[in-house]
């Protein structure tokens, strides 16, 4: 189900205008951008282009300044993060956040929260809907984990993890919310080439599920590998969008990563 | 073959696609953890409702009694402090709540101490709300102080107000009585005659306590109480998760409201008098001190830390001045000894090892990559050259 980037497939997420700023800096400054359904984005830049900071709008854990952000064709704007995530956005954060004094299966279960219908006197009394839901989490738990490729001893505590199992437990608990569009934030960073190997073929497993992946790298080799579009930002604002081919040749963005004097060093 | 799996439930929840075919969770086994502390806790049960067919001196039965409206109220602090990880220095205030109820209805209005559960319980939620609804918005240090604030000021009301009978209190509130049978008459067990009432509330408390104890660890193991132990690790995660922090906060509130307010109706009918003296902040602190010795997050743990803060100074009792120094120092060595606690809510069994630790298996030696070596000699040679640089 390969579709040129550009086509006619539906808008999940649209953003307007967004603008973020903390006293005199302009993290994010008039930033635009859609995402549609099952395509692979990646948002690239600078570092402190506002590349997380523009996550962080989206996802709820930052109020804008201004802008409007719209996903499913509702405002999400000033929404709870815990709400966009209920609708079906997911993210993971660039410095690993698990849930360190939970075992690695609960991290997963844990995120299941927002669609397992188990109301507190079921688990009070275990009720029959209850054994059901939580026999469904725990397969599901497990599922999830298989599916991200971890192999190993579910009942651990993640800080005994291995780094690189750590990356893997975090993306299976982003799965595990059930999300229409997912946020990878530097997913990359700390793996080796072989991990890096295994993340390329997980996003586009992911992908072939039906969700939308939105990732922030700075691995060139991996985003222009993997993405279907790039959206290029530097100082808070879009400076370019377009297919891998176009961005590597596009002067602007050349510029923006090397610097304007660089013609001047040769 | 992937074309016969649905990716979505028709509710549009994502499927795993390998949801039937991923390896199952481990099957029951008598030797596992769980059901030796299931064993364990069947044990302590029985042992328990035999205490008063050993001895039942006042004395004892007495203390034992206030052993248990302790653990009640160290089961509901954990839910708060131990699960959700919010500093309540101002607990006892629901206890005083689920006390005066109780305590009022039955003297003012005619109920009988079992009409009234359901009355604390509702006033205990609602004392949850209140309280938790502003001061749930604050992190960490900021919530410790206002909860001690609110702690006071329930005490404070207390001790002002005529319906709950100012410094004075509230007397004599009678005893728990079933369709009309308050023991009064004495009761046998078994053939063994019990004349003295204390040993009946003895054997509420312990009904209540164990229904306390089942019920908080079913919580903790289900959707609320995987929320409750997200938000103590890390709120912002927790949020990403779709679970909305601040709800999750005020059930763990209510929660700890309601055993609290149990402990409280069982402590009026246990003493029959209440009084703002019973409600200081010194048992706020208590009470913390039960859980964070027993171990944050332990079941065990805090019973074990309740037990030993409420029945400690009772057998240092013959030290007569000397007593409240001992159970500081004991407390303190214990602290030093164990640091997450008697019974750490990361290990099995208080002698069983930290799971923490890594009793599991080592992470696979990878060979290194090639490439990834190249990589570091780059980054040592490039951290050589700056080194070199700076002399």
């Amino acid at each position: 189900m390969t579709t040129e980037p550009g086509s006619t497939r539906t808008t999940l997420l649209e953003v307007k205008d967004l603008f973020l700023h903390f006293g005199g800096v302009r993290a994010v400054d008039g930033l635009s951008m859609a995402v549609r359904e099952g395509e692979i984005v990646s948002v690239i830049g600078p570092n402190g282009a506002g590349k997380t900071s523009a996550f962080n709008c989206i996802t709820g854990f930052y109020r804008p300044s201004s802008g409007s952000v719209t996903f499913l064709g509702e405002s999400i704007t000033r929404a709870r993060p815990s709400r966009i995530t209920t609708m079906g956005m997911a993210r993971t954060f660039q410095n690993l956040r698990l849930f360190s004094d939970l075992s690695i299966l609960d991290n997963v279960k844990t995120a299941m929260h927002s669609h397992l219908i188990q109301r507190w006197y079921d688990a009070f009394l275990h009720t029959p809907r209850y054994r059901r839901t939580e026999a469904r989490c725990d397969q599901d738990a497990r599922a999830w984990l298989e599916f991200v490729g971890f192999t190993g001893d579910e009942s651990l505590y993640v800080t005994q993890l291995p780094y690189g199992a750590q990356r893997q437990v975090e993306i299976a608990r982003a799965l595990a919310t059930s999300p229409k569009v997912l946020l990878l934030d530097e997913p990359a960073a700390g793996l080796n080439h072989n991990e890096k190997q295994q993340l390329i073929e997980l996003i586009r497993r992911i992908r072939d599920l039906g969700v939308s992946i939105v990732l922030i790298e700075h691995d060139m080799g991996l985003v222009m590998d993997i993405s279907e579009r790039i959206i290029v930002l530097n100082y808070g604002q879009e400076i370019a969008d377009g297919t891998p081919a176009q961005i590597r040749s596009n002067p602007v963005v050349i510029e923006a990563y090397l610097g304007a004097d660089e013609g001047d060093d040769q | 073959m992937s074309l016969t799996i649905p990716a979505r439930e028709p509710d549009g929840v994502l499927v795993p696609p390998n949801r039937h075919t991923a390896p199952p969770a481990p099957p029951f086994s008598w030797r596992s953890d769980r059901a030796g502390l299931s064993v364990l806790g069947v044990g302590v049960f029985v042992a328990v409702l035999l205490v008063p067919f050993i001895s039942a001196s006042p004395y004892l039965i007495s203390i034992l009694t206030s052993a248990m409206i302790y653990v009640m109220l160290a089961l509901g602090l954990n839910v708060v402090v131990g699960y959700a990880g919010l500093l309540d220095l101002g607990y006892i205030a629901f206890f005083a709540v689920g006390a005066y109820t109780s305590g009022i209805l039955t003297t003012k209005f005619g109920f009988t101490m079992v009409a009234a559960i359901p009355v604390t319980i509702a006033a205990c939620i609602l004392a949850g709300i209140v309280i938790g609804g502003p001061t749930l918005r604050l992190r960490s240090d900021y919530l410790a102080i206002v909860t001690l604030g609110f702690g006071e000021i329930i005490r404070i009301t207390a001790n002002n107000l005529d319906i709950t009978g100012g410094p004075s209190g509230i007397h004599g509130i009678p005893t728990w009585a079933f369709f009309g049978w308050d023991f009064s008459k004495g009761l046998s067990i078994g053939g063994v005659f019990f004349n003295s009432k204390i040993v009946f509330y003895y054997f509420v408390a312990v009904v209540v306590v164990v229904l306390g104890v089942i019920g908080i660890s079913r919580l903790s193991r289900g959707k609320m109480g995987r929320a409750w132990k997200a938000v103590r690790d890390d709120e912002d995660a927790a949020e990403a998760m779709g679970i909305n922090t601040y709800f999750t906060k005020i059930t763990a509130y209510i929660i700890g409201a309601v055993w609290a307010g149990l402990a409280g109706q069982l402590m009026a009918a246990h003493l029959s008098a209440i009084s703002p003296n019973s409600f200081q902040f010194l048992y706020s602190a208590l009470i913390l001190m039960a859980v964070v010795l027993g171990g944050m997050g332990s079941t065990p743990g805090v019973i074990i830390g309740a037990l030993f803060v409420s029945l400690a100074p009772e057998f240092l009792r013959e030290f007569s001045d000397w007593r409240y120094l001992l159970f500081g120092v004991l407390l303190v060595v214990t602290m030093i000894f164990r640091p997450k606690g008697i019974w750490p809510a990361t290990s099995a069994f208080p002698w069983s090892r930290d799971k923490r630790l890594g009793t599991g298996p080592k992470p696979v030696e990878q060979g290194l990559d090639p490439r990834d070596v190249a990589d570091l000699e780059a980054a040592e040679d490039g951290a050589g050259r700056r080194d070199h640089h700076d002399h």
